[in-house]
């Protein structure tokens, strides 16, 4: 069986991926370690902080190109909305405190969506790396249902998007990929997740993705998943 | 992946663990540890990939219902793991995660099988009705995974063959939501009620608007195989394989449908394939290495035939069917290379090892045979086989189609529709009869009558059935006498062979366990 590109990159990013692994691990390891000291512990933590948006960057590439090819399959399923927040809090919980960032939830304990459950859970994961950058305190994830969609929700407290990344999913414009020196901002992760809410579809309806301003809960960005 | 994975669990305060550096070290710790949880990488590097070892470990009863296994997964190789719809890990973890999330993830699986176990162990049990009223208690609750219950629940019904009810269950699914495991369910139910064209309008329905659903082609390809549609099965495999490369069981079926339509390049092909793909599975078979050295053979490339049939010995050596594949692959090489006696001398040994192979297992071998049999103008021995495969399955059209295709193209036209249907009304006479005897009561007669049949069709699954379902009922009846006993499990053994799926072996075997714990409180 010849090797093709989506095999090489598909086995370099394995390879890089277990290599991030190894990183962010030992780094954990060396902050909670107390026989360790750092002259400055938030550099440990920025580190930790950077491995992860590489980690998000990589496999936003991989899963954007498979999409390409036709070759993303998603696995669909009934999932409790609590048990996600609760495993999204577990995974950037460590980062956000060692970055003085407040992460919380707020749900319906019996709030049910239908979502593959390892795609969302990477674009809220992103979506909250996203966030430590540009908030000044607080995080905050939400959900609700509103119109037959699960709309689940990352606000934060900071200055919010840009108008330029303003962005309404259900209206008839795509995203497109910035000139990422322009803007130190590239909109992979955006793409990333309104392509992964668009595989997402019920009957007639498929998801989108909402990128809003002070929506009432804090006063910064406001993102939003709508999952039918 | 080993560093990260102990620093995790360092930190987690677990030190009760084992680490494994390969898919074998893997199988061997967890036969001698039983752990409770297994976290394997999907990509171990060479060797078993972390699907084989779930695989093998499930297959093997290593592992039971209780044992948690995660799969770690990168993104690149979730599809892989979530095409194999026969194993299904408890969870995936996409990598890397934190300590905090794996610990997460661990007390929700944790909690997930205390609140089954009960279900889990009625299952395992094949003890379908107490899984179905398990789950009707645990649904009374307002749980919430009510869908997920449902969906073991209406698995639960199709084990118990209660078919219309299961078609309930994900109908109901699909009224509320379009889920997608409901409606392959549904397409399911269609193609065991044989309702073909119903199963196969859901399922093509499915894969228009999903093409990578992989599990949707296979049960289209089984709906087009029980039509006798081999071509168009053929096609539907074929996207299948391109989709999920690694699925073996996928690739030997293709080469195996393509080589009985005589298209031996195809065959090539795909046997090719599926001997790589097994090199590290346990379902690695003589078989895989017989086909691809008759493809070989039948497209003319007899040097590298030889060499796969000495590859066969070398990595096959102590099984039991190794000499009969040998010689049947040997026997067409020589055969097509016009050395006819020393074809005739490697079928002899083929006709030995064969012969030394009992009841249902000797016919499915005995097929494999007919090219070489058709090769060497032995005719009257090919057509004794194929006789003898049409009576073994006397009410299984897909496969009477594909035998008949088997006469085609080893140039045996002659068994034509007459000469079947003559051969398969004199099982299904038979069979009704024994059937009418044992409604009747008449158990001793009944048994007498079956046992007749079955032993003249050891690989017939129907009559098989029949007689160890007249042995079941008698001993219900009158009590459990030691002929009996051991009579019945040489027929459960025997459709075990042939069917092990099928729903009425495992009525039979769940009888026979009641009975036996009944016994043992007397």
């Amino acid at each position: 069986m010849a090797m093709d590109f989506s095999d090489m990159l598909a086995s370099s990013i394995h390879d890089i991926k277990n290599s991030l692994s190894l990183i962010s691990t030992t780094l954990s390891g060396m902050i909670d370690n107390p026989k360790n000291t750092f002259a400055d512990t938030h550099q440990a933590t920025l580190l930790q902080h950077q491995v992860q948006r590489v980690n998000h960057n990589l496999m936003q590439l991989l899963s954007l190109y498979k999409l390409g090819e036709g070759a993303l399959s998603i696995d669909i399923d009934e999932q409790n909305v609590e048990d996600l927040f609760i495993e999204c809090l577990a995974n950037n919980q460590t980062i956000c405190q060692a970055l003085g960032v407040t992460l919380s939830y707020e749900c319906d304990p019996m709030l049910n969506g239908f979502f593959d459950l390892e795609m969302i859970r990477s674009v809220i994961d992103s979506t909250i790396g996203n966030a430590q950058r540009y908030c000044k305190a607080r995080i905050q994830l939400s959900a609700r249902e509103e119109d037959g969609f699960l709309v689940i929700r990352v606000e934060d407290d900071g200055e919010g998007f840009p108008a330029a990344f303003l962005h309404h999913g259900t209206a008839d414009e795509h995203l497109t990929l910035d000139q990422p020196r322009a803007t130190g901002r590239t909109r992979l992760g955006l793409i990333f997740a309104e392509k992964i809410c668009d595989l997402h579809r019920s009957g007639e309806r498929k998801g989108h993705i909402d990128v809003k301003n002070n929506c009432g809960g804090l006063p910064g960005g406001c993102f939003e998943l709508w999952l039918p | 992946m080993r560093n990260v994975l102990r620093a995790i669990l360092r930190s987690l305060e677990i030190s009760n663990f084992e680490l494994a550096s390969n898919g074998n070290e893997a199988l061997t710790i967890i036969r001698k540890r039983r752990p409770d949880i297994i976290l394997c990488d999907y990509n171990l590097g060479d060797g078993k990939d972390g699907q084989q070892v779930l695989e093998e470990a499930r297959d093997r009863q290593l592992i039971g219902v209780e044992t948690i296994f995660v799969m770690l997964t990168a993104e690149n190789t979730r599809e892989m793991v979530m095409a194999a719809v026969e194993h299904i890990p408890d969870s995936f973890l996409t990598k890397p995660f934190t300590a905090e999330l794996l610990k997460t993830r661990l007390e929700k699986l944790i909690q997930r099988k205390a609140r089954l176990s009960k279900v889990d162990q009625a299952l395992l049990a094949k003890n379908y009705t107490g899984a179905i009223n398990g789950l009707n208690s645990l649904l009374a609750d307002k749980p919430k995974n009510r869908l997920e219950l449902l969906k073991i629940k209406a698995e639960a019904l199709i084990s118990a063959n209660h078919l219309e009810e299961a078609r309930k269950v994900y109908q109901g699914v699909c009224d509320e939501r379009d889920v997608r495991w409901a409606r392959i369910g549904l397409g399911n139910v269609h193609l065991l009620k044989k309702e073909y064209p119903k199963a196969e309008e859901i399922l093509r329905g499915l894969i228009s608007e999903d093409p990578a659903i992989i599990h949707a082609y296979d049960l289209l390809a089984k709906v087009l195989l029980a039509e006798g549609r081999l071509e168009d099965a053929e096609t539907i495999l074929e996207q299948a394989a391109e989709l999920s490369p690694r699925g073996l069981k996928r690739q030997v079926m293709l080469a195996e449908l393509a080589f009985k339509e005589g298209d031996t390049e195809s065959a090539e092909k795909w046997f090719r394939n599926a001997v790589k793909l097994a090199k590290h599975s346990h379902h690695n078979h003589p078989a895989i290495y017989g086909g691809l050295a008759l493809s070989l053979t039948a497209n003319g490339k007899h040097p590298e035939a030889v060499k796969v049939a000495h590859e066969l010995s070398r990595n096959f050596v102590g099984h039991s069917e190794v000499e009969f594949y040998r010689a049947t692959a040997t026997a067409m090489i020589k055969a097509n290379q016009g050395e006819l006696k020393e074809a005739a001398a490697a079928l002899a040994i083929a006709e030995l090892e064969r012969d030394a192979v009992s009841g249902a297992r000797a016919s499915q071998l005995g097929l494999e045979m007919i090219g070489v049999y058709a090769k060497l103008g032995q005719r009257e021995k090919a057509e004794a086989i194929l006789h003898n495969a049409i009576a073994n399955n006397h009410d299984d059209e897909g496969v009477l189609k594909q035998i008949k295709q088997i006469c085609e193209n080893a140039g045996l036209e002659e068994t034509d529709e007459k000469q079947v249907n003559q051969i398969r009304q004199e099982v299904i006479k038979v069979n009704n009869a024994g059937v009418r005897l044992i409604k009747e009561g008449n158990y001793e007669a009944a048994i007498k009558m079956l046992r007749d049949a079955a032993d003249k069709l050891p690989g017939n699954k129907t009559v098989s059935l029949n007689t160890a379902k007249a042995l079941i009922m008698k001993m219900e009846q009158q009590g459990v006498q030691a002929d009996d006993l051991h009579l019945l499990r040489d027929y459960i053994e025997q459709v075990r062979i042939v069917a092990p799926d099928d729903w009425r072996l495992a009525d039979v075997s769940s009888r026979l366990q009641r009975l036996m714990a009944n016994k043992e409180k007397v």
